[in-house]
């Protein structure tokens, strides 16, 4: 007999992977985002378009729960569990990814060892044995190679002395360690030229799935042409103002932000 | 008003000149020195950043002899060529372990030393403040090593100060390290003690011969109620390189000097540490470097932590003598503070007479980076971890210069255990 129950929650599961109602957010006594509505299922590709100010950095670091950024009012579920509730560690460990528009430089601190304590600390979260070093190194390796960063780079201290694409690429190599059910990516594509664009578009779109979802947070519709969006939401003055196809891109382009909204 | 030392400490003076005949005259003409320069006070710009009211307000007695063993920090996991136990400032046969140094150098006990031949009592370096020439008039033991030349010896020699139910006693030890030319030797001195109100104030003095090596790492982490004030007068010949690596975590005070005289050309000297400074702590260092010839160098990485009303304080004077070219000395001092409680000081000074040097220094204070914990965090590094790893990263320059391994592990773990204990904390925010 088939138990059919089984599979209805599955179902149910996959399409509730992020959903935010009603979220007010406030940074340093500043409302930034007044009022925000989105669902992301699992196996979709959403873009958020909107102009500097509009709130869309602001969203994407309160998902991932930086802590000067106060949720005032609303909810964020994740998978169904309430985020809001969790540390920002504990949101990658619940499956939750950030892509930093601007990657952070540690000195100190090398790209090798700061890459395998997030992966081990993400694989003890979820109850698996740490992965030794020579595992790890081959698997960064191969990583590294899908998205063209030198290893010489694993070596070095994070972000430190790394060109804006270089900084890209490794956050791109973060992601694939990490392999995240939801991939947030702020303005990955800023400061990138077209061969970095290109590669980290690969990183990105190999990370499609029908498990995993991406929000992708840009001003540009240059992006979303190596990476097609399932869906486009305009963000104005901390709320969404429009949602469409990927064509509301092309038309954002063609007839500016005043014009759609 | 300045306490008589003369007064407080002759008896003592008398005590010990009885243990070891023959050493009352070195023993009076330095506490009248002593009594001389008077314990330093507030206007003493050396000595600016150190309250010493709890030692002028007191007469320290000679400690006893040790009943109880106080329960002590982790050893630091090394293998050693000798250890060498001093309790409650004296030489303890039965906890040390003296391997087979003796085989491949001279090694001794102090008091053994000085009464094999009273002449010996010429080397001791008097002093040159209040501390030093009291400890010159209440030395009663220390080690004595004297590495032949050509003599290199791989294990770290370690020396372990312990002090236990000593409330009002000082103990005042004096070593004496002698490297012959090319010999080489690395020694971990490590001091500590239970909660009694005692002062340690420990002399070292080092003479490194042509092409030695000397590597110093001096862990100092005294019960919470102690004074400590220790000092090293090193002179380096040709060639012949002294590193130290100075680690405070211990005691109510602490204060650490270093003389260090290049005397010969190419002579080096690198003077490192890490304070970390909990609440209501003070570590001082003060550092002299005297560069007296042409291509010798010196280089000095610094890094402290203080914890909300913690104070870490460092000075350091580089001389380069006229007609002393070609040197170069680097100085670098960096200070974490947990909250605007927290104190950090820092005062580089110069004094140069050559005019073909290369002489750098820098000085900064400030916080954990809010950012950078937030971007470690973000990628599933609990917070403690994250804290951990950016201390870590922090204070690596200045141990760089241990060259074995586990010492630098041990201490790397010593200064993160140091974090997680204070992982509730929150640390100011850099804005």
């Amino acid at each position: 007999m088939v138990d059919f129950s089984t599979n209805m929650t599955l179902e149910k599961d996959k399409e509730k992977m992020l959903n935010i109602k009603g979220l007010h957010v406030q940074v340093d006594g500043t409302k930034i985002i007044k009022g925000l509505d989105l669902k992301v299922n699992a196996g979709e590709v959403h873009a958020i378009m909107g102009l500097n100010g509009a709130g869309k950095s602001t969203l994407a670091n309160t998902i991932a729960g930086r802590a000067d950024y106060a949720v005032t009012a609303g909810t964020i579920e994740f998978c169904g569990k309430d985020l809001t509730a969790l540390e920002p560690h504990e949101r990658v460990g619940e499956g939750i990814f950030l892509g930093f528009q601007y990657p952070v430089e540690i000195p100190g601190v090398s790209n090798l060892n700061f890459m395998r304590t997030s992966l081990n600390s993400v694989r003890k979260y979820n109850g698996l044995d740490a992965m030794s070093a020579a595992e790890f190194m081959k698997l960064v390796r191969a990583k590294a190679n899908d998205l063209k960063m030198d290893p010489e780079m694993l070596k070095r201290f994070v972000n430190v002395g790394f060109s804006g694409g270089e900084k890209k690429r490794n956050e791109m190599v973060q992601m694939a360690l990490l392999n995240p059910k939801l991939a947030v990516l702020d303005e990955t594509d800023s400061g990138l030229d077209i061969d970095a664009l290109r590669t980290v578009s690969e990183g990105i779109n190999a990370q499609r799935s029908d498990d995993t979802a991406i929000l992708l947070i840009t001003h540009y519709q240059r992006l979303l042409s190596y990476v097609q969006p399932d869906f486009v939401h305009v963000m104005i003055d901390g709320k969404i103002v429009k949602s469409g196809g990927k064509d509301l891109a092309l038309e954002l382009e063609e007839k500016g932000y005043a014009a759609v909204a | 008003m300045k306490p008589d030392l003369l007064a407080n400490y002759e008896d003592q003076v008398w005590e010990l000149a009885g243990l070891m005949p023959g050493t009352e005259g070195l023993r009076m003409r330095a506490l009248n020195a002593a009594t001389e320069y008077g314990l330093p006070g507030k206007r003493d710009e050396k000595w600016r950043y150190s309250n010493m009211r709890a030692l002028r307000d007191a007469i320290f007695s000679q400690p006893l002899a040790a009943k109880n063993m106080p329960s002590l920090p982790a050893a630091i996991a090394v293998e050693t060529s000798a250890s060498l136990v001093f309790v409650n400032g004296r030489f303890n046969e039965d906890l040390s372990d003296m391997g087979d140094l003796w085989q491949a150098a001279q090694v001794r006990p102090l008091a053994n030393h000085l009464m094999s031949n009273m002449d010996r009592a010429n080397e001791l370096v008097p002093g040159d403040d209040a501390m030093t020439c009291l400890n010159t008039a209440l030395m009663r033991d220390g080690m004595v090593l004297s590495v032949p030349a050509g003599v290199e010896i791989d294990d770290p020699v370690e020396i372990v100060h312990i002090m236990t139910d000593s409330d009002g006693a000082g103990t005042h030890l004096r070593h004496m390290i002698e490297l012959g030319e090319g010999a080489a030797i690395t020694l971990l001195e490590r001091y500590v003690g239970d909660g009694s109100h005692y002062w340690t104030n420990s002399v070292l003095q080092a003479r490194i011969s042509e092409g030695a090596r000397f590597q110093h790492i001096r862990l100092q982490e005294e019960g919470a109620a102690a004074q400590h004030t220790g000092k090293v007068f090193a002179n380096i010949g040709t060639g012949a390189s002294y590193r130290a690596t100075t680690i405070n975590i211990g005691g109510a005070l602490s204060r650490f000097e270093a003389n260090v005289r290049l005397l010969i050309d190419d002579a080096s000297a690198s003077i490192d540490g890490v304070a970390l400074a909990g609440t209501g702590q003070s570590h001082d260092t003060y550092t002299e470097i005297n560069h007296l010839m042409p291509t010798t160098t010196s280089d000095q990485i610094f890094r402290t932590i203080a914890d909300s009303r913690g104070k870490t304080s460092f000075q350091g004077k580089v001389s380069v003598a006229k007609d002393a070219q070609k040197v170069t000395a680097d100085q670098s001092f960096k200070a974490l503070v947990f909250d605007n409680t927290a104190e950090a000081n820092a005062k580089p000074e110069l004094e140069i007479l050559a005019d073909d040097v290369k002489c750098s220094h820098g000085a900064t204070v400030g916080a954990l980076d809010d950012k950078a914990i937030f971007y470690l965090t973000s990628r599933g590094i609990d917070p403690i971890t994250a804290r951990q790893m950016l201390v870590e990263a922090f204070t690596a320059d200045a141990l760089q210069a241990i060259a074995h391994d586990d010492i630098k592990t041990a201490l790397m773990e010593r200064i993160s255990d140091w974090m997680t204990e204070r992982a509730h904390k929150p640390v100011l925010q850099e804005h």
